[in-house]
């Protein structure tokens, strides 16, 4: 089995294709959207055209890919696959916000650990190989001792702290990774790391007000992001509404009431879901959709929405911002296209990102 | 250094901008007086994202190199006569259904479309309404030369537009476009674009395609090849309108959801006759009525509707209503047009032991109970020599024209009746779904030119049914009547002795 590269343009990404994938699918699970519908080779919404090497057409149908269009070097992405490592050109838009950034090793020395809740704790690594470049909302990939595969997890500091990588690991039931860091872990262990991945990013170039909704350990990528503005001094109004289940499970609650003290334009809502009725808590109570509504009145029109959570969580936030009149162009959510994501039931083809 | 490259988005936008212009010694609002009475809200036409990236250049050299394949395997399907080669003789009343009552329809799209695509003041919309219009025409050339290989050997294929225009069923799909057309553009958008060509299109395409490749229509399911890209930039095109108008303007959502609710039953009542092909007409069938409207409704609309939700949506009225009818449309439609074969242009049949066996096992919790029971007692009443007509005329829903025959919700023995009075007359109808239509806009449906009405005040060619006949140009004892006994079974019986003689 031989893998071949596939490089995307004009987002110039590149990634692994296996023998027999289809081009869509590669470009699917590494989080790039085409536009689809069929998913066999009859419908022609797939369409995209391949710049350099070579590509095996599969079952396109004669009637959706034209022989003039094969002779210019179209295919179908849900039906080719690809021979030698190939360039397409996709029909997806530039971000002006993304950096290209080249993914590399490094080798993180743990300097810090710290319960910030009962289950939840805080990593920081120091890089021993140099500083890391990355921008703010992107993760890196964590390879432990013992464990086969690398765990993604968010970066939760400042791209201006590069000589450090602060992860917020919460222990997932049962799970051997996140096991490994809250029993295992010392100060002093040594750890591989990949990154920077992923394409949740501040889109800085829009302006405008900002609303970062958080789940839990959701909050690494905002806390990220909105120290970053910060620092930069983005003077359009902030939000966060950060919410987990009680008081016991909110963390990370001094530091962003003393950047809101600090910052006139940074508004901090931690929002707690399931904190008894009668204990002194004065903040919110609710889920951070119900929060987001009330602090926002209902309407949302003109923000740009960040969205980082559970499955769930996002979900209802999606709903509730647009029936609050912002929409998909003004919404981002960290999403990750695995497996099991495409062989789920049939999927509208409504929302391309969302 | 080199300009940077252009993306394909901004290309697309190069070569198509400017196309529009503001009028100036008009006003717009005179230039595009339909766009605003149906209280839609635009705030921003240059919000509306081009759903397909495509130059006019790059569409005709597409369709015409799909127009050189489609001819080329027509040309042998005739020469071949692949029509000798199909399933079974019945099988050519599939396509006098489709080409009596869905190719017309094609051209009403044409026409509708075009309509939208002059009266919508967005160019982005515009442009796309304006290749669908295209498209459709090219669709309703495409079927009739397809299915003109027919026309040469099977009766009741002749007469197409003209029966279209007349025949008692046929105005129940002849009213849904007409109403369509007959509404603003984004009602029409909406109508067809997204409620037709989008949640119910699988419907009707699917099961005609492949029950064509089912049963030995090479032909047929070219063109449905040779449609399906089309297809998909409609589906993308219905999808794109809603999400617009929704964004456009909250008071968009009240409008929208009462078109979708509206479209949404009036495509279902016009889809049973689909049903009826699927589960009684083709000769081998592809998948029962029943699964079809749980993959590509209850699945795939499920799915669509979960993501619309988003937007406050709800899923159309009645659906469930729907979904619950699917359990017994088909039985009830082909019950319709076996006791009235004398009216239909095309040839009915009971049907034999092992397609009610079919039956049986795809429809457990209706079939036996209901159906299999009326079609036997009539298969005995047709070896006594008592083969039942029913020689009144039947009363028709107003909305839906289609004979009151369908059954209570919830109760298969009960006919269901609805009425309602307006100016001082009472309208009939079918179901709750057709009632509710026709009170949202009473003045629209009391127009409704009715089949049976139209009879009775003698506008259909005189008073007795071979008169009617006459007028519908329906040449009695070929093109209508039981399949058995007709000269299309009689030639194709012939064509399978041949075969057996030349094989020996």
């Amino acid at each position: 089995m031989s893998a071949h590269q596939l490089t995307i343009e004009p987002l110039g990404e590149e990634i692994e294709v296996a023998e027999g994938q289809t081009i869509l699918d590669a470009c699917l699970r590494a989080g790039v959207y085409l536009p689809h519908a069929c998913g066999h080779g009859l419908c022609g919404t797939c369409k995209t055209q391949v710049l350099d090497g070579e590509i095996d057409h599969g079952e396109a149908s004669s009637f959706a890919l034209m022989d003039f269009e094969r002779d210019e070097g179209f295919v179908l992405a849900c039906t080719a696959t690809i021979k030698s490592d190939v360039t397409i050109e996709a029909d997806v838009e530039e971000d002006p916000d993304a950096r290209k950034i080249s993914v590399r090793d490094f080798v993180g020395e743990v300097v810090a650990l710290e319960n910030l809740t009962g289950d939840v704790k805080g990593v920081r690594l120091a890089l021993r190989d140099g500083p890391i470049d990355f921008q703010a909302g992107q993760y890196v990939n964590l390879l432990l001792p013992g464990i086969a595969a690398s765990r993604a997890f968010s970066i939760a500091n400042a791209p201006s702290d590069a000589g450090h990588v602060e992860l917020q690991i919460r222990r997932v039931p049962g799970g051997a990774a996140t096991g490994y860091v809250h029993e295992s872990l010392k100060v002093g262990d040594r750890l591989t790391l990949t990154g920077p991945q992923g394409r949740f990013i501040v889109r800085k170039s829009r302006g405008g007000p900002l609303l970062f909704l958080a789940g839990g350990t959701g909050v690494s990528s905002p806390r990220s992001m909105i120290l970053d503005l910060l620092e930069e001094g983005y003077a359009e109004p902030i939000t966060l509404v950060h919410g987990v289940r009680t008081q016991a499970d909110l963390y990370g609650r001094e530091e962003f009431e003393a950047l809101a003290r600090s910052h006139m334009n940074f508004r901090y809502a931690p929002a707690l879901s399931h904190e008894p009725d009668d204990s002194e808590w004065r903040g919110e109570r609710g889920f951070v959709h119900d929060v987001a509504r009330k602090l926002f009145e209902g309407v949302f029109e003109g923000s740009t929405a960040y969205l980082c959570g559970p499955p769930p969580m996002i979900e209802a936030c999606i709903a509730t911002l647009m029936q609050g009149r912002l929409f998909e162009k003004h919404i981002f959510t960290e999403r990750f296209f695995t497996a099991k994501d495409c062989a789920e039931k049939p999927k509208s083809p409504v929302f391309r990102r969302l | 250094m080199t300009a940077k490259k252009l993306g394909l988005k901004q290309r697309y936008a190069h070569m198509t901008r400017g196309l529009d212009w503001e009028t100036s010694y008009q006003p717009m609002d005179k230039v595009f007086p339909y766009d605003t009475f149906e209280g839609i809200k635009i705030k921003d036409w240059s919000a509306w994202e081009d759903p397909f990236r495509l130059t006019m250049d790059a569409y005709w050299k597409f369709q015409a190199e799909k127009e050189r394949k489609l001819y080329a395997v027509i040309d042998a399907f005739a020469q071949n006569n692949g029509q000798t080669g199909v399933t079974d003789g019945r099988y050519a009343n599939v396509l006098k259904l489709f080409l009596t009552g869905i190719s017309p329809e094609e051209y009403q799209a044409h026409r509708g479309f075009a309509y939208a695509g002059r009266h919508l003041r967005g160019v982005g919309p515009r442009v796309a309404a304006q290749m669908q219009s295209l498209d459709e025409l090219r669709h309703i050339q495409t079927q009739i030369h397809t299915i003109s290989h027919y026309n040469k050997y099977f009766d009741g294929l002749a007469e197409f537009p003209h029966m279209h225009d007349r025949v008692w069923y046929l105005s129940v799909p002849k009213s849904f476009f007409d109403d369509a057309r007959s509404a603003g553009p984004f009602e029409f958008m909406i109508a067809i674009g997204f409620a037709f060509e989008y949640v119910l299109t699988n419907l009707l395409f699917v099961p005609f395609m492949s029950g064509a490749a089912y049963n030995g229509d090479m032909s047929t399911v070219t063109f449905g090849f040779s449609a399906q890209s089309d297809e998909s930039r409609h589906m993308t095109l219905g999808i794109e309108v809603i999400k617009f108008l929704l964004e456009q303007h909250p008071d968009n959502l009240p409008i929208v959801q009462k078109w979708v609710d509206k479209w949404f039953w009036r495509g279902h009542r016009v889809l049973g006759l689909v049903a009826m092909m699927m589960d009684y007409m083709l000769p081998k069938p592809v998948m029962s009525w029943k699964e079809a409207w749980e993959i590509y409704f209850t699945e795939a609309g499920g799915a669509l509707f979960q993501d619309l939700a988003r937007y406050g949506l709800r899923p159309p009225k009645y659906a469930d209503i729907a979904t619950a009818e699917a359990e017994h449309i088909s039985h009830q439609n082909w019950a319709i047009f076996y006791q009235y074969t004398h009216a239909a242009a095309f040839h009915t049949w009971l049907p034999d032991a092992k397609h009610m066996d079919w039956l049986s096992e795809k429809y457990p919790n209706t079939f036996d109970k209901y159906y299999r029971p009326r079609f036997e007692m009539w298969g005995q009443m047709a070896k006594e020599g008592k083969r039942f007509y029913n020689m009144a005329l039947p009363q028709l829903c107003q909305t839906c024209q289609i004979p009151m025959g369908y059954t209570e919700p919830g109760d298969p023995t009960t006919i269901c009746f609805r009425k309602t009075q307006f100016r001082g007359e009472t309208y009939h109808f079918c179901s709750d779904g057709c009632k509710d239509i026709f009170e949202a806009e009473p003045e629209k449906f009391a127009q409704a030119w009715l089949p049976v009405h139209q009879i009775f005040q003698g506008n259909c060619g005189g008073a007795t049914i071979p008169d009617v006949l006459n007028y519908y140009r329906m040449n009695v004892g070929a093109d209508n009547m039981d399949y058995v006994g007709s000269p299309d079974e009689k030639l194709w019986n012939e064509w399978q002795a041949d075969k057996i003689r030349t094989a020996v």
